[in-house]
């Protein structure tokens, strides 16, 4: 298991607290500056925070506190892990099964015990035909094969991969989330994989950490992620469009703007009469032609159709609120919906999620939330 | 033709290149490390490339003095052109290595430092074989400024024909007793050897490094 509590203030605040388990694809997603890559790199070993303990399989790789400072810090070459570049980096003097040689340089086999190795290791990324050619003679999704057969010849006790994907055609990138798939069956250590793509990380993912300005802002599957994030922060960085504030009061939630009132259960951790913010899923939401004891009313505002999807825009009578409803294009023409139609929207109150409201810009106002 | 003088440019010029080639690439890798203090050695290395030969020569004159070095006499020596030369030469050997090893991109060493390789591992098996441009260019670089060296070989060594008088001090003899046909020769040999070692640098560095060692474009 990869044990991860990293705690710094300089050069840039890093507040992060994170666990993997073997076989487990932990990724951390966050806006560009946010800290990820520096979280990953300093896991390996090619950067060191001050403060913070890293443990690998019951082998501690960094430990230092405030108090004694630096206790134990193993360099980036004694720490067993695998590195995937975004850029690759493939060595470019030497030719694909050589790149993979390389990790084997100190593990006692010999020359063509090493290159036999590589070869089964190209072979699994159903590259071996590739062996001999040099980097520059390979496409990107060749290389990141050969670098990803580089970053696991040496059976490392993780696997880091620093958004791997994002420098890659869209087809091929398809092809890569198979194969890495595939080796987590067999491989079976734990993955980290930093990346800014939500729905990369909602498709390979076991568990989503949210990071912003080097603070972990929540953990948690991507499912639970969407549906409750902790704050509006990461509500706002997860891309959930239908975010609003209100004043929750006694299991009571009053829409800002509009007065609705909802039933709404809370954890309890929502002081009393508390300004918040609360989400609501595409799955709670409900249109109809007709007004029913709980519906609100709402007027069509702009219509976009994305091939069989079409996202309406509705705007909540007498407010300034405005809900983003998905649909099929169907339901749609069903509804017989157009801009200006009155329509009356539902929402599932059981599927309301309630969080509370910190400045936007200050995310370490939410450590401890 | 005066044969004495170009062995013995030849095999100053040999000398100097193989004693300073490993001495180049240890302090170019070395530079390349550095940080705040990097702009100061680097001052000093280019020392040689603006100070006049003769003000160096002068200074390794009064230097050198009588003295010996492990008991070889430096002044009016080949040990002490060679020692000079080697001086003399050092911008020419570390620049292109250092500017080689500077050009190999960040995640590349990074990438062997997450490969498990040792630091000795790292520059044998990935920065040497990266910075082999650099090293070609600054042996040759060094080979054939030192064909061409005179002020300061001049001032250490004089010019002792067989001991130190190489082909530049000695296309100067042939001027001065008017001797303009084997002056010409010896000059037309600098000039051809000096425009064939810029050839092979031009050439071996004006590929693209970005292809072949990873380097920043």
């Amino acid at each position: 298991m990869l044990k991860v509590q990293l705690s710094q203030s300089i050069p840039m605040p890093i507040q992060i607290h994170l666990e993997c388990q073997p076989g487990e694809l932990h990724a951390l997603v966050g806006p560009s500056g946010s800290g990820k890559t520096t979280v990953l790199r300093t896991i390996a070993g090619l950067r060191q925070s001050s403060t913070g303990l890293i443990e690998c399989d019951s082998q501690i790789w960094f430990q230092g506190d405030e108090l004694h400072g630096i206790s134990k810090v193993l360099a980036a070459a004694q720490r067993s892990c695998g590195f995937l570049f975004q850029q690759y980096a493939l060595f470019p003097h030497l030719n694909a099964i050589e790149n993979v040689c390389i990790p084997l340089q100190n593990s006692g086999l010999n020359k063509s015990e090493r290159k036999t190795i590589a070869r089964e290791w190209l072979e699994k990324m159903g590259i071996s035909e590739l062996a001999e050619r040099m980097p520059h003679q390979l496409s990107g999704g060749q290389q990141q094969r050969v670098a990803l057969a580089r970053a696991l010849a040496r059976k490392p006790k993780i696997l880091l991969l620093d958004e791997p994907f994002s420098a890659i055609d869209t087809p091929t990138r398809q092809g890569l989330y198979k194969t890495l798939a595939e080796l987590r069956k067999d491989l079976n250590i734990p993955i980290l994989l930093v990346t800014h793509d939500l729905r990369e990380a909602d498709l390979l993912a076991d568990q989503i950490t949210v990071i912003d300005q080097g603070i972990g802002l929540q953990t948690a599957a991507p499912q639970t992620l969407f549906q409750k994030p902790r704050n509006s922060r990461v509500a706002q960085l997860v891309g959930i469009s239908n975010m609003f504030h209100g004043i929750f009061d006694a299991g009571k939630l009053i829409w800002d703007g509009c007065g609705h009132i909802f039933s709404v259960v809370d954890k309890g951790k929502i002081p009393p009469n508390a300004r918040v913010a609360w989400v609501v899923p595409q799955s709670g939401l409900s249109v109809h032609e007709n007004r029913s004891n709980s519906s609100v009313q709402a007027t069509v505002e702009k219509m976009s159709s994305l091939g069989q999807i079409a996202v309406i825009q509705l705007r909540i009578e007498n407010s300034d609120n405005t809900i983003e409803w998905e649909a099929s294009s169907a339901e749609v023409k069903r509804l017989q919906m157009g801009l200006g139609s009155q329509m009356y929207l539902e929402l599932d109150e059981s599927q309301i999620h309630i969080m509370p409201l910190r400045p936007i810009n200050d995310p370490r106002r939410f450590i401890g939330l | 033709m005066d044969i004495d003088a170009i062995l013995l440019s030849l095999k100053l010029a040999f000398w100097t290149m193989a004693l300073i080639l490993p001495f180049g690439v240890w302090a170019a890798h070395h530079l390349v490390k550095l940080n705040k203090s990097r702009p100061w050695f680097e001052a000093a290395l280019a020392l040689p490339l603006v100070l006049p030969p003769t003000v160096l020569g002068y200074y390794f004159l009064v230097g050198f003095g009588g003295k010996s070095f492990l008991g070889i006499p430096l002044v009016f020596s080949f040990s002490g052109i060679l020692l000079a030369s080697l001086i003399v030469n050092l911008p020419f050997a570390i620049l292109p290595i250092q500017r080689a090893f500077e050009a190999i991109n960040p995640e590349i060493r990074e990438a062997a430092q997450v490969s498990g390789l040792s630091n000795w591992q790292l520059f044998r098996l990935i920065e040497l074989p990266l910075a082999w441009r650099g090293i070609i260019s600054a042996g040759v670089m060094t080979f054939a400024h030192t064909l061409g060296e005179f002020g300061v070989v001049l001032m250490v060594g004089g010019a002792i024909p067989g001991e130190t008088k190489t082909v530049s001090i000695a296309i100067y003899d042939k001027v001065q007793s008017f001797d303009t046909a084997g002056a010409g020769l010896l000059a037309l040999l600098l000039l051809a050897t000096s425009l064939v070692a810029i050839g092979i640098s031009y050439g071996v560095f004006g590929r693209s490094l970005s292809r072949s060692n990873g380097g920043r474009t």
